[in-house]
């Protein structure tokens, strides 16, 4: 009864062929216009991308902060997420929705919070000139640091879930067992956890590293022109400067990087099954 | 073929580009309960559903009751259907499920109600109109599937191994039931399993299926009795079965006299069919089980094992002893090949 | 280590983790209620006025407007589009269903601002298609994907056997999907739905190209406003999404256990 490909493929193709249109066409083109130079097809637009020393420093700052942030995760993600599989089962709902909960929140919101906490008035200057530890309040705002912050605020919730999921498969008696064979909580880490949570870490970890590559508002609320990351870099190039080959180059790189990161979860999730 | 309620002449099933069910042919009375009957792959699912019209035939043409269906979709053919699953509705409660297809039919609502009242009273469900499937037992779901194909009072009711999905005691049950309802409402029944003793318990006529092909078609007694090949005979419990050559019986591992020279290509034996306690023959006792009315024996004979049901009058022989045996003549069912 | 100093280390890495995650929202209520002109934390009294001036803001209201439209809009049609795709990959044994899989989950993958720059240069520079037009499509494109996996997810446990039993008991394919098929994935349409409007809504790197004079969604508006003006609105307004963001999530996990679906 349901072999009528036909029928089938009348209720599958307007969803695809939208995004077809809507997505594959455009983007499509958009790619290929780091390609064109005068007439032609070549390479000149990477090179001439990558030979500016500011287009090189803000690749490499976005690889940078989008593996710090990664790191930073899954350690914070490690502790928060064994703490909560320990938790009741009551308490653990609890907090779970907790963690998720500021995944549904606007990321503007989210990202404002930290103007209001490193800003000039903020909290931090507030205690460090009440404390007389410094006499100016200090420019935390539009620094790396805040992008950071900002940036593992926003994703940590992707990492802890990760690895929740994983750890939760954990067969119940593993640890106590090792306990018992003698070895200390740092073997146990090592040995038992990490080998069973890997697929759970790096699930976790190609999210917040995607997402942090591809993050617009944070950097450009708390990094501003000053700290530029590829996306606000993007946005400068073709607003100020309409250059749309430095746009189509730096398209390629988030695209090539989030869609390897897309094959990557989709191996784990087939060699799961 | 004058008394053919439902004919399947020269039907073809495909599954995408492999022949399920090659050119068959078979047809079915009224009134009756035929069993398809058959190891899982054997075809007799499709060939329920091409009855249903869930699966049209690549070729050859499909009658009921006169009336060639063959192009008639499942929703016009007044067929009823018991899915293994049972496919009831979740978010129903059990008198809407069976009132589903009375509703669709645009039925005056006094009416519907009582039909569907009454369905759930043939089946036992009286008082359960406001449980929802997912608050019912096994058994219970099982009797609401049937309650709502049985009010549609369809002309032929199908059943895809209904039984399956229930424990041993309700099965017995739920056999005694189905025979009930058959009984009283007179539905032509086709029911599909891979259980033969399900299959002798309940069918009026047995159709075994293998690769797509009726391998035998028979009364329960019949195929029981007298198996054609070697396949039915395996279905049907005849434990030993031996190649012939001349007057012995061959495996690979070794020989057996018979003493008599069976014309058949092949010999087969149930367990209590092969004499123990006496006989020219020598065994070691492999196995030993105890079985109530009897004792179960695996012999190591030069044929291999051999299965022997001992009177439980005898002795028991410990496993590693010998035990003397014989594949009589009288007990041998000839096979072709 | 003994069980209540173990305990005890639990909630002290919870409650670290959880101020990090959650304390800024804390922050950010009572920044918007600060009784002065600049953002100060802590609060240098307490007003509601920032928080009644969200309200008076012509652009606010326009740009909320906006995104509630392209919230609800764009998510119905991708709800449109997303549960027919999502039935047929679940029933039918479809040819290159992989593809269609692959390419209605293209929005996730490619980010959003790149959608957003290619579809004004492409589509909307080209054809003189309204930036409101395009915004509506590029929120139901960038929805889809969720639309998909989730219906999804909630048809996966549905047997098709159910949809033949209805034929079998009169239906037509239609209506056997109308009466057994939709009532079953109510639950995941509707969660469908929250996901899509809050995605929608809290989007920004697609609209940031798309917008023009007079149209901007909210969190763009937001943005711009935020670089003019450095009064404690923006913080007020940020409060006032985290617990509207807040009710819809709470109400659709009371309603229909929402989180199993996400």
């Amino acid at each position: 009864m349901f072999r009528n490909t036909r029928e089938g493929l009348a209720l599958a193709l307007p969803a695809a062929i939208f995004s077809t249109l809507l997505f594959l066409v455009p983007v499509g083109i958009l790619l290929s216009e780091a390609f064109r130079f005068e007439g032609g097809w070549s390479l000149q637009g990477y090179i001439d991308f990558f030979a500016t020393p500011l287009n090189r420093t803000v690749f490499l700052r976005t690889l940078k902060l989008g593996a710090l942030v990664a790191g930073t995760a899954a350690v914070i993600g490690y502790a928060a997420a064994f703490c909560i599989v320990n938790l009741g089962p009551r308490a653990r709902g609890t907090v779970f929705g907790m963690v998720v909960l500021p995944l549904m929140i606007s990321p503007v919101a989210r990202t404002y919070a930290w103007i209001v906490i490193l800003g000039r008035t903020g909290i931090v200057n507030e205690a460090i000139t009440g404390l007389g530890l410094s006499d100016t309040p200090l420019r935390l705002l539009f620094t790396e640091t805040a992008v950071f912050l900002g940036l593992l605020q926003l994703f940590l919730p992707l990492m802890i879930i990760s690895l929740v999921s994983a750890m939760e498969n954990i067969p119940r008696d593993v640890i106590p067992a090792a306990r018992v064979l003698g070895a200390s909580w740092l073997a146990v880490f090592f040995k038992v956890i990490l080998p069973l949570t890997k697929e759970g870490l790096v699930i976790g970890g190609t999210l917040v590293f995607t997402g942090s590559l591809t993050a617009y508002i944070t950097p450009a609320i708390l990094g501003g022109s000053k700290v530029l990351m590829l996306e606000t870099l993007l946005y400068q190039r073709v607003n100020v400067s309409n250059d749309f080959v430095s746009a189509s180059v730096i398209a390629m790189i988030l695209i090539v990087m989030s869609f390897s990161a897309n094959l990557l979860l989709k191996k784990i999730a087939s060699a799961r099954s | 073929m004058s008394d053919a309620f439902v004919q399947l002449s020269d039907v073809t099933l495909m599954y995408g580009k492999s022949v399920a069910v090659p050119d068959l042919n078979l047809s079915i009375r009224e009134g009756e309960l035929i069993c398809l009957l058959g190891p899982s792959g054997c075809g007799k699912t499709t060939t329920m559903r091409a009855i249903a019209g869930l699966l049209d035939p690549a070729s050859g043409s499909i009658h009921i009751d006169g009336r060639d269906v063959t192009r008639v979709p499942a929703n016009k053919r007044g067929i009823g259907l018991v899915f293994q699953s049972y496919a009831l509705f979740p978010h129903l409660n059990a008198f809407e499920n069976v009132a589903f297809g009375l509703r669709l039919q645009k039925l005056p609502e006094a009416e519907i109600r009582e039909r569907t009242e009454a369905g759930l009273a043939t089946v036992g469900l009286k008082g359960y109109d406001k449980r929802k499937p997912a608050e019912m037992s096994g058994g219970q779901q099982q009797r609401l599937a049937l309650a709502r194909s049985l009010v549609m009072k369809p002309k032929v009711l199908l059943l895809d191994e209904p039984l399956s999905n229930l424990d041993a005691r309700l099965r017995l049950e739920m056999r005694t039931e189905l025979q009930r309802v058959q009984k009283e409402t007179g539905v032509t029944m086709v029911f599909v399993t891979h259980d033969q003793a399900e299959a002798l318990a309940l069918a009026d006529r047995i159709v075994l299926m293998k690769e797509g092909k009726i391998e035998q078609l028979g009364t329960p007694a019949d195929l029981y009795a007298r198996p054609e090949t070697a396949f039915a005979a395996e279905f049907m419990g005849f434990e030993n079965i031996f190649r012939v050559e001349g007057s012995k019986v061959v495996t690979d591992s070794g020989t057996l006299e018979l003493g008599f020279a069976p014309a058949s290509p092949l010999l087969a034996w149930r367990p209590d069919g092969v004499s123990v306690g006496s006989g020219p023959h020598q065994g070691r006792v492999l196995a030993t089980s105890f079985a109530g009315a009897h004792r179960e024996y695996v012999l190591d004979t030069p044929l291999g094992p051999v299965k022997a049901d001992a009177a439980i009058e005898l002795p028991e022989v410990a496993i590693g002893e010998t035990l003397a045996f014989d594949l009589p003549e009288a007990t041998a069912r000839p096979l072709s090949a | 280590m003994n069980t209540s100093s173990r305990l005890l280390a639990n909630w002290v890495i919870l409650g670290l983790t959880l101020t990090f995650l959650i304390g800024p929202f804390l922050i950010i209520i009572l920044a918007g209620a600060s009784d002065t002109s600049y953002l100060a934390f802590p609060p240098e009294g307490l007003t509601l006025r920032w928080y009644l001036k969200v309200f008076t803001v012509e652009s606010f209201r326009a740009s909320f407007l906006l995104s509630m439209a392209l919230a609800v809009f764009g998510t119905l049609a991708a709800l449109l589009l997303g549960v027919p795709a999502a039935y047929a990959l679940n029933r039918y044994a479809l040819p290159g269903a992989e593809t269609v899989r692959t390419v209605v989950a293209a929005p996730i993958i490619v980010p959003g601002i790149i959608v957003g720059l290619a579809l004004l240069r492409y589509l909307v520079v080209p054809t003189g298609v309204t930036v409101t037009l395009a915004l509506f499509m590029a929120h139901t494109a960038l929805v889809l994907p969720y639309a998909v996996r989730v219906v999804s997810s909630s048809m996966h446990n549905l047997r098709a056997d159910m949809e033949e039993a209805a034929v079998l008991l009169g239906c037509s394919r239609f209506q056997a999907f109308t009466k057994v098929v939709l009532p079953n994935i109510r639950g995941g349409v509707l969660a469908a739905f929250i996901l899509g409007f809050v995605t929608s809504f809290n989007q920004v790197p697609v609209s940031l190209f798309l917008s023009g004079p007079g149209v901007r969604t909210l969190p763009i508006d937001m943005l711009a406003y935020m670089e003019i003006t450095f009064d404690p609105s923006v913080a007020a307004l940020s409060a006032l999404l985290a617990f509207m963001s807040l009710a819809i999530v709470f109400v659709a996990e009371r309603l229909l256990g929402f989180s199993r679906y996400v």
